[in-house]
């Protein structure tokens, strides 16, 4: 066994504080080193070419690079030995800048500790084994999970690209919490209109099967080749028959609150949730139809047979399967619950309505036709109030939910159109107004006079028949009352009330807010944790439509990247189960956060016994395994028990 | 003990369920030695007795007659072992449930309610020349004692086993019979490792030193041990080597510390190794001062609860970490 030690000046960061002459004389006659070298920088090309050079002119079977964190340049070196003919994993790195030359000021110690770190790799490096890493094949299809717009983004992305999307969405029709909205900020366009044009694409798309009124319920796999189960939920109604003539629902009798509206009025119990639906199929509310209930109406099946004869009665839930290589979360986001804030009357008041209820209201094809009209009357004062479960610990929401600020500032700016008459009031605690164009916006909104106050209002209550919304104006320091006959409250975002099971399904983290977990905050925005599923829009914390947008393209671009070479690397360092050891016990089993292990039968003499075993393809190398092991029969490659004690026997001798 | 009722309990699990053997206590030939006996068939159950010197734990045999379903066995079938348990032993029984050592439904309990067991140490030494114990029972803190032709009265304090004088548990925590009304529970005491913890560290040390230069790696400890059933025993471990097989002081410390660590969370108290212990050595007040730490730290007290996961198998984010830093 020949090693090779490279030290690494790393400029003066590693070299200030570690005697690197020393360091390298020390690596010199220490046990198998073949060769010591020093460097300015050992991750510049020359350095790697110095290892290369050694490899082939000393035939080393080993390398020790001592250096920065080997999450920095790890996969540097690797690939310099690999160039130079040895196998990848017959790299060790001592990390003698960040555990040791930047957080020592003693310079004979730090030499010390170095010495010490250095010869702990050293001993293990003695003990690597070379590792082979795997390629498997991509399933060339996507999984797009959400079908606002993030999803529908992502979709069309990867379709036009050329690769089959399965798009699945819970509700009877793609379009999420977009197609609700009335204008957009800063620009005013109708939400709709740029919305259903992307909708319509998704239908047509020959690339893009599209799941509506349907859920994934189980995800089996991993990168490149996921086994996913859809459950999709009775329309009641054939998808492919259905025209959405619309006969049906004006026999039906049944009227229920239209959910779409917020409740802010009725549909039918058959219906399909606005005109521009896509499918354009109509669907059956299970738990109102008096067919369904009772069977004691037949009105929308009489109609429909003598047209297109599409409803069916006899649908059940369907599970279907299909396998794709990558998945992209676009789950979206719920609106907080502005009852948890009781002091704003909310649940006491007609007038005090939510952000989204005014979308609604505001909105041309909303229960109003557009008009602002609350309790049969045209408000004459509206006040906004911001940051309604946003930026608020009293609620467990700390973070700003970066959509409210626009968004009523929007709406002011609609209330101002619509109802020129009206006094307008928003209180805020600072406005944010970051994006392309906000802060013109916000100063436009403040020309037409309608008055910002600073100040978190702590009451909402009635007086006479008029509401008066209480708060202190914290920039002149005086508690104030407006009265008021429309108060909109800005609710926040938070994510889909359903997002820990989506993240339970996929094995995927969650952030202390309950968004989704992206792999890293800077350089990973849109990958999840888990190889092959990236996050897109709101599921990953609040977003407004560019944002959403730019993330699903980004989401769908990252997720293009397996399909088109058509094969992932399975990553070497994985566990592995020394199996005369394994008791069968399957708590292994259970930790694993990637279902990569299971029990399997093996015959040892005349016994069967169960033992476990580790899928290397699913097998992330986290090492949870090995720490519930009680019997240590599982290990990590690379970070077995025995090279792990050999670098603890290592550090524990004292060098001069 | 009503000889009767466990004789006639035990013939009733054998016409109720499909037992392959029930492991209970019978009369040893010699003094006052109890031996473990392997009932096979319903008539056999007349040797069953119970008594205060049941002191050895029935445990470990389970886990020797059955032991090949510590690795998973799937060859078994539906044949079920019967045993008669104590308190402690209980715990033992469900610290092996939740290890997924032996499956609890292959298990038929047998509960004894338990009011201390004698030290045959202490017995013997006190009548070393008895040869035919008829009969010893226990009333009002004395136990009443027969042998040969002589009965003798001996208050209870100076026969009971040291680590009964501390039990918490006397009575099964699981069971599918019980055998008699529950006993009163003391509750958890540790007076004794208190003092231990009062020692000066160096005079500790030297308490111990003087224990484990005893020490003749007999292994028996570990042996009799209900909860030591790996195969293979990092103890006999060459590569890497943790314990070297020369008898000093050196290696027997870290052949105890070692034993006794590999128990942590997992002791279930029944005492089995200071029993076997050939020089006597206090091994439970090591057992016992790692169970009162994990009480302590974790909250956490081996086999009290069947629910429980293994304390080394399982994490909770409320878990202490301030010894990372």
């Amino acid at each position: 066994m020949k090693l090779g030690v490279y030290i690494c000046h790393c400029g003066v960061n590693i070299k200030a504080n570690v005697n690197v002459a020393k360091l390298t004389k020390f690596a010199e006659q220490l046990p198998r080193v073949r060769v010591a070298r020093d460097y300015l920088y050992m991750c510049s090309e020359p350095g790697q070419q110095l290892i290369k050079k050694d490899i082939e002119e000393h035939g080393l079977d080993r390398v020790v690079v001592a250096a920065c964190s080997p999450r920095m340049h790890e996969i540097t070196f690797r690939k310099a030995l690999r160039s130079a003919g040895l196998n990848p994993h017959c790299l060790e790195i001592a990390n003698i800048r960040e555990q040791c030359s930047w957080v020592h000021e003693d310079r004979m110690k730090a030499t010390q500790k170095a010495q010490k770190l250095l010869a702990a790799a050293v001993s293990k490096a003695a003990l690597l084994e070379p590792l082979e890493e795997k390629e498997v094949e991509v399933t060339p299809a996507a999984l797009v999970v959400g079908g606002g717009i993030a999803g529908i983004q992502a979709a069309l992305d990867i379709a036009d690209t050329g690769y089959k999307v399965y798009l699945v969405e819970k509700e009877p029709s793609i379009g999420g919490h977009m197609i609700q909205l009335d204008k957009t900020f800063p620009t005013l366009d109708c939400s709709a209109c740029i919305l259903t044009p992307k909708m319509a694409d998704v239908g047509n798309h020959p690339n893009i099967e599209l799941f509506s009124y349907s859920e994934v319920v189980a995800v089996k796999g991993f990168v490149g080749n996921f086994e996913v189960t859809i459950k999709k939920k009775p329309r009641y109604i054939d998808e492919t028959k259905c025209n959405a003539c619309g006969q049906c629902a004006q026999y039906c009798s049944i009227e229920v609150p239209d959910s779409f509206n917020l409740n802010l009025s009725k549909r039918k119990c058959i219906y399909i949730p606005f005109p521009q639906s896509v499918p354009a199929c109509y669907v059956i509310d299970p738990d109102h139809c008096r067919y369904l209930l009772t069977r004691d109406c037949t009105q929308c099946l009489e109609v429909c047979k003598q047209g297109t004869n599409a409803i069916d009665f006899t649908q059940k839930e369907e599970l279907v399967e299909v396998k794709v290589g990558t998945i992209v979360i676009a789950t979206g986001y719920d609106l907080f619950d502005v009852t948890t804030k009781p002091e704003y009357g909310y649940h006491l008041y007609d007038n005090v309505i939510t952000g989204l209820e005014f979308e609604r209201l505001s909105n041309a094809s909303g229960p109003t036709t557009g008009e602002i009209i609350i309790n049969g009357k045209k408000p004459k004062d509206v006040v906004f109030i911001q940051c309604v479960g946003s930026r608020d610990k009293t609620v467990g929401n700390e973070y700003c939910s970066r959509v409210c600020c626009m968004y009523t500032a929007k709406q002011a700016h609609l209330v101002r159109e619509k109802l020129p008459q009206a006094t307008i009031t928003v209180f805020y605690m600072d406005v944010r107004a970051f994006g392309k164009g906000f802060e013109e916006f916000y100063d436009r909104v403040k020309q037409e006079g309608v008055k910002y106050r600073r100040g978190n209002p702590s009451e909402v209550y009635r007086r006479g028949d008029r509401l008066v919304v209480k708060a202190e104006d914290t920039l002149q320091g005086e508690l104030v009352e407006v009265e008021a006959d429309l108060v909109v409250l800005a609710s926040g975002i938070i994510p889909n009330k359903q997002t820990a099971q989506i993240a339970s399904l996929l094995k995927l983290s969650q952030s202390p807010d309950r968004f989704l977990l992206e792999a890293h905050p800077k350089l990973r925005p849109v990958d999840s944790a888990s190889d092959g599923i990236f996050l897109a829009g709101c599921c990953q914390g609040p977003k407004d439509i560019p944002d959403s947008v730019a993330q699903a393209s980004a989401a769908a671009a990252k997720s293009l990247i397996p399909l088109s070479t058509g094969k992932v690397i399975i990553q070497a360092l994985t566990s592995f189960v020394q199996e005369s050891d394994c008791r069968g016990c399957g708590f292994c089993v259970e930790a694993c956060p990637f279902d990569a292990i299971e029990l399997r039968e093996v015959k040892r003499g005349r016994r069967v016994l169960e033992v476990a075993s580790v899928n290397e393809v699913l097998c992330k190398g986290c090492g949870v395994c090995a720490s519930v092991c009680l019997s240590g029969a599982i290990q990590q490659k690379s970070f077995a028990d025995r090279q792990i004690l050999s670098m603890v026997a290592a550090l524990g001798e004292e060098y001069a | 003990m009503d000889k009767e009722k466990l004789v006639n309990e035990a013939k009733a699990v054998f016409s109720r369920e499909d037992v392959a053997c029930l492991i209970g206590y019978g009369k040893d030939s010699i003094g006052f030695r109890v031996s473990p006996i392997f009932i096979r068939t319903r008539d056999e159950a007349d040797q069953l007795f119970f008594s205060p010197l049941c002191s050895l734990s029935l445990v470990n045999y389970l886990t020797l007659e059955k032991g090949v379903l510590l690795e998973g066995n799937k060859e078994t079938g539906g044949e079920k072992i019967a045993i008669v348990a104590r308190g402690c032993d209980s715990r033992a029984l469900i610290q092996l449930f939740a290890e997924r050592g032996i499956p609890r439904e292959q298990v038929v309990i047998l509960g004894v309610p338990c009011r201390g067991t004698i030290d045959l140490k202490k017995i013997e030494g006190k009548f070393p020349d008895a040869r035919n114990c008829t009969e010893v029972t226990e009333a009002e803190g004395m136990y009443y004692i027969r042998f040969d032709n002589e009965s003798h009265e001996v208050p209870k304090e100076e026969l009971l086993a040291d680590h009964c004088k501390h039990c918490a548990f006397p009575n099964p925590l699981v069971y599918d019979v019980l055998l008699e009304d529950l006993v009163d529970s003391k509750g958890a005491a540790y007076s004794d490792i208190e003092e231990m913890e009062k020692m000066a560290l160096e005079e500790r040390h030297e308490y111990w030193k003087d224990k484990f230069a005893r020490c003749l790696r007999c292994y028996a400890c570990r042996n009799a041990c209900p909860l030591c059933y790996c195969d293979d025993c990092i103890l006999e471990r060459v590569s890497p080597q943790w314990v070297n097989r020369s008898v000093n002081l050196s290696e027997n410390l870290m052949f105890h510390l070692a034993r006794s660590y590999h128990l942590a969370g997992r002791c279930a108290g029944c005492g089995e190794c200071e029993r076997v212990c050939p020089v006597n050595l206090p091994l439970m007040l090591l057992n016992r001062k790692l169970e009162k730490d994990i009480k302590n730290i974790f909250e956490y007290t081996a086999g009290s609860n069947l629910d429980d996961k293994p304390l080394f198998a399982s994490f909770n984010p409320k878990d202490p970490n301030d010894f990372i830093f």
